[in-house]
C-alpha cells in the first residue's frame, strides 16, 4: 500500500455563510476545503448544518474575499463621539414630552376648577 | 484572503511584548495576527492532535453500527460517528491555517498520522469489545472530552474558540446518548450490569490517563507554556478532579465499583485521591504501541486507499467543468 498520501495543489478554501430563515442574516459558519464550489456546497450542510435549521447556504471561495490587515483593524474601533448619530444621543426627549404633558395636564385642571 | 502588505517597522521583542500584552488582556488572535513561533508550533500540536483524535475517535464506535440493539440506537451512533468527523474536518481546518506559512497541509498531517509522529489520544488505541463498551465511551471519554474541551473554550487563539463552540454544542449530545445507553444496562438485567462493570473497570486506567500525566510526573508537559500563552487555562490534573467530582459519584450511585480499592475523597483538600494509572505504559499507547493501534491506522489508511476513486472522479469532473 502506498504509505504517502498524494499532495494536493487542487483543493481550495472556501468560506461557508448560511441562513436560518427567509428573515435572518447571513451569518459566517466556518471554512472548508473543497476542490470545487459544487462539492463546497455538499460539504458545507454535511460539515456545519446537521442539526440547526437552515433555509440557505452560501460558499464563496477564500481567495475572493478581499479584507483588512491585522494591522488596518485596529482603526476600525470607532471614537466615542457620535452620539448625534444614535438614539442614545436623544434620551432626554421623553422626559421633557412628559414635562409638557404634564403641564398641559395641570393648566387642563385649573381651568376646570376655576370654571 | 487577501489584504494589503504587511508593513513591519516593529522589532520582534516589540511584536513579542505587544502579542502577550494583548493576550494578557483578554485579548484574542487570529490566524493572520503575528505570532511567536512558539506559540504557532503548540497550537499546531495541540489542534492537530485534537483533530484527527476526532477522525480516529469515530473507529471503535463504527465498530458498533452494524450491531447496535435496536434501530434508534444504530441511527444515534451512526450520527455520532458523523460528527466525530465533522469535528475531525472543523479541527484540521484550524490546523491548515496555522501551518500555511510553514508550508505544510493535510496531507503532511495524515502522513504525520501513519508514521505514528503525530499522535492521538490514548482512549482511541484502545479496545471496545461489548456494547457496553460504546455506553461507556459516549459517557465517561465523551465526558472527559466536554471537560478538556470547555476549559479551552475561552482560548487566546479565536479559530479554535469558534470550533470548539460548535463541537461542545455536540458533545453533549454524546455524552447523553452513552449516559441513555449506560442506564439501560444499569437498570436492566444481571448479565447487562455485569456486563457494563466490566467495562468500566476496563476503561478506568484509560479514563485517567486521558487528562494526561500530573505536572510532576516523568513525561514531560507543555502545560505551563500553554497556560503562558492562555491557549488553556488548567492543568491536567485539575481537569482530572473535575472529572472524578463529576463522574466517580454518579458510578457509585449506579452500584458500580472502579478497580481502586484505595480510592477516597479528601474533605480538606476538596480533592479525590487515587491510584496513579502506569504513566510508562500510557508513553507507549500514545506512541502507538497500544491494543488497538496498529488495526485503526489501518482502518484510516485503508480508508483513504478505498476512497481514491471518488476524489479522482471528483478532479476529473472539476477539470472538464472548470
Amino acid at each position: 500500500m502506498n504509505k504517502e498520501t498524494e499532495v494536493r495543489d487542487d483543493f481550495f478554501i472556501y468560506e461557508v455563510f448560511s441562513q436560518r430563515s427567509v428573515s435572518s442574516s447571513f451569518v459566517h459558519q466556518f471554512s472548508l476545503l473543497a476542490p470545487n464550489k459544487e462539492v463546497a456546497l455538499a460539504m458545507a450542510r454535511e460539515n456545519f448544518l446537521r442539526r440547526e435549521t437552515c433555509f440557505n447556504i452560501w460558499v464563496v471561495k477564500r481567495d475572493d474575499i478581499y479584507g483588512l490587515s491585522p494591522e488596518e483593524r485596529p482603526f476600525l474601533e470607532r471614537l466615542d463621539n457620535k452620539s448625534y448619530r444614535e438614539t442614545r444621543g436623544y434620551g432626554d426627549l421623553q422626559a421633557r414630552w412628559r414635562h409638557h404633558r404634564e403641564q398641559y395636564e395641570e393648566k387642563q385642571k385649573h381651568a376646570e376648577s376655576g370654571s | 484572503m487577501q489584504t494589503q502588505m504587511e508593513r513591519s517597522d516593529l522589532t520582534e521583542n516589540e511584536k513579542m511584548e505587544a502579542f502577550l500584552a494583548k493576550i494578557d488582556r483578554g485579548g484574542k488572535i487570529e490566524a493572520d495576527d503575528w505570532m511567536p513561533d512558539d506559540y504557532r508550533n503548540q497550537l499546531i500540536k495541540l489542534i492537530s492532535m485534537h483533530g484527527i483524535s476526532e477522525i480516529m475517535g469515530a473507529l471503535p464506535e463504527k465498530e458498533w453500527v452494524p450491531k447496535a440493539p435496536t434501530l434508534r440506537r444504530k441511527l444515534a451512533i451512526m450520527a455520532k460517528v458523523q460528527d466525530e468527523m465533522g469535528h475531525g474536518q472543523l479541527l484540521l481546518r484550524v490546523a491548515e491555517d496555522l501551518l500555511a506559512p510553514l508550508g505544510k497541509t493535510r496531507e503532511d498531517l495524515m502522513n504525520d498520522l501513519f508514521a505514528k509522529r503525530l499522535k492521538f489520544h490514548n482512549v482511541f488505541h484502545m479496545e471496545a469489545p461489548t456494547w457496553a463498551d460504546a455506553g461507556v465511551i459516549g459517557w465517561l471519554v465523551d465526558g472527559a472530552a466536554i471537560i478538556t474541551q470547555s476549559m479551552s473554550l475561552d482560548t487566546s487563539y479565536a479559530p479554535y474558540a469558534r470550533a470548539l463552540h460548535r463541537i461542545c454544542a455536540e458533545e453533549k449530545f454524546h455524552a447523553q446518548h452513552g449516559e441513555s445507553i449506560v442506564l439501560e444496562l444499569a437498570e436492566g438485567t444481571e448479565e447487562q450490569r455485569q456486563m457494563l462493570q466490566e467495562a468500566i473497570t476496563r476503561w478506568w486506567p484509560s479514563l485517567l490517563m486521558f487528562f494526561g500525566p500530573p505536572e510532576n510526573g516523568t513525561i514531560t508537559s507543555n502545560q505551563s507554556a500553554n497556560m503562558r500563552y492562555k491557549i488553556r487555562t488548567q492543568t491536567n490534573e485539575e481537569l482530572r478532579q473535575v472529572f472524578l467530582k463529576k463522574y466517580l459519584p454518579r458510578i457509585f450511585h449506579l452500584g458500580f465499583t472502579v478497580p481502586d480499592e484505595t480510592i477516597h475523597f479528601d474533605e480538606e483538600k476538596d480533592q479525590w485521591v487515587y491510584q496513579q494509572p502506569d504513566w510508562e505504559q500510557f508513553k507507549q499507547i500514545v506512541k502507538g504501541n497500544g491494543p488497538r493501534s496498529a488495526h485503526r491506522l489501518n482502518l484510516r489508511e485503508t480508508s483513504y486507499e478505498e476512497t481514491k476513486w471518488v476524489r479522482d472522479a471528483i478532479m476529473s469532473y472539476g477539470r472538464h467543468v472548470g
